[in-house]
């Protein structure tokens, strides 16, 4: 096994996790971490020696999913709709003003209501959700989900501000 | 800097990601705007909500025996994995480490995993007393006995909180409210000795990671004994329901209290 691979392996955790808010089950989760593990070892050459292992291997991930795995499921509620409009981000964002409202309530949420919230979002906006939660700076973010390392931050506060809108239901 | 510029900043101003100067300035326009001061707090606890209550889902034991045996495997005809290239000699070697390695390493990281999640427990417990005791609010009912608490959680949990002990002259019970431990709902039952205010933390123990090393049998129950910040932490899970003691009262005091909650109803 190379250093590579043997350092691959430590980050499975974070990208099953990923998988399994990307695919939305166990099993099609496992299937995408092996073959991006597999796709991963195909293309160890291409990996830049002083750069992030882990950003690196969530790209790929991301691509099998989008490129192959989504389209084989041909599931359109797994990350085929975009649910985050500008109109649901813009209802979020004029809530400000009610900021202990919701702060009550959004310290009310439990696990299962925002599971469920999250995974009414986009792919796109799940994905930079957990990437962020991972630690993966934004110009590794913009490096895994391929767009402008300054579209990450709106991306990112658009898909937040999505969240906080789904979860604005729950913890009454 | 406007609102509208201070917002787009706020999780990185957060996590610290902003340039000093421009950190700066969203601080000096956060101290003078109320209005961005609750979009602030309300980001910070949507990220708090992310980090605490979003479920994780790691790889389970078997997906990560097999990747690793299979990575260090050459190709044997199957599709996905024919990429791997590297000779028959150095990848049997490997293979011969590794399944002596491996299972030891993902053993040492299971364990590293629960010790932490375990240290997380017993955080969120005092997390919770310190939350309570912050309060302006602390008790939602207060207590005429255990006969009046009791009933007040009917409708507010979706458990029953199993506890009999109705306090006594060294522990009177004072009241209870409804809190949250980690990703669920939690009651809470205020005990006091002397001056020093006791929480009893009661959930649903399911999918938690409790302690089995360095056990102590109390009350007929293994608890686990610990302390943090300066609070005595006694954990102990009885059936479905799981219980968390924290008081910064002497650890022998808390065990005597412990004892009489733990015995059997």
């Amino acid at each position: 096994m190379s250093v590579l691979a043997n350092q691959a392996l430590a980050y499975v955790d974070a990208l099953h996790n990923l998988a399994r808010y990307l695919t939305g089950n166990e099993t099609d989760a496992e299937d995408l971490v092996q073959e991006t593990y597999a796709r991963a070892l195909r293309a160890e050459h291409q990996f830049a020696p002083g750069t992030n292992l882990k950003a690196w291997l969530f790209r790929i991930l991301r691509n099998t999913f989008l490129s192959s795995y989504r389209r084989q499921r041909n599931d359109p509620t797994v990350g085929g709709l975009d649910t985050v409009g500008a109109e649901a981000a813009g209802a979020a964002a004029s809530d400000w003003l009610l900021g202990d409202v919701e702060l009550d309530r959004l310290r009310k949420v439990v696990a299962d209501e925002i599971e469920s919230a999250l995974m009414t979002l986009s792919e796109e906006s799940r994905t930079v959700i957990l990437l962020d939660l991972e630690g993966l700076t934004e110009v590794e973010v913009a490096d895994v989900v391929g767009c402008a390392v300054g579209t990450v931050k709106s991306r990112l506060a658009r898909a937040r501000a999505a969240l906080r809108h789904k979860l604005k239901d729950y913890g009454r | 800097m406007t609102c509208d510029e201070v917002r787009l900043h706020l999780l990185d101003y957060q996590q610290g990601r902003l340039r000093l100067e421009t950190q700066s300035t969203v601080r000096a326009h956060l101290d003078g705007c109320s209005g961005c001061t609750r979009a602030d707090a309300v980001e910070q606890e949507l990220t708090r909500l992310l980090e605490h209550r979003l479920p994780q889902h790691p790889a389970s034991l078997a997906l990560k025996r097999r990747l690793a045996t299979r990575w260090s495997e050459p190709a044997r005809g199957r599709s996905s994995w024919s990429g791997w290239r590297s000779s028959l000699a150095p990848a049997l070697a490997a293979a011969a480490v590794l399944l002596v390695a491996v299972p030891v390493v993902y053993y040492e990281r299971v364990a590293s995993r629960v010790a932490r999640e375990q240290s997380a427990m017993v955080a969120e417990a005092v997390n919770d007393h310190l939350r309570l005791l912050s309060s302006q609010h602390p008790l939602e009912v207060e207590s005429g006995g255990l006969h009046q608490v009791k009933p007040w959680f009917g409708g507010r949990l979706d458990f029953a909180p199993v506890v009999t002990f109705e306090g006594d002259a060294d522990f009177p019970l004072k009241g209870g409210s409804v809190a949250y431990f980690r990703d669920r709902k939690a009651a809470v039952f205020a005990y006091a000795r002397r001056l020093h205010p006791i929480s009893l933390l009661v959930f649903r123990a399911d999918g938690l990671p409790w302690p089995s090393r360095n056990l102590t049998r109390i009350g007929g129950l293994d608890a686990s004994l610990t302390s943090e910040r300066g609070f005595n932490v006694i954990v102990w899970r009885r059936g479905e329901l799981g219980y968390a003691l924290v008081s910064d009262v002497d650890a022998g005091e808390l065990r005597a209290l412990a004892e009489r909650l733990a015995r059997a109803p």
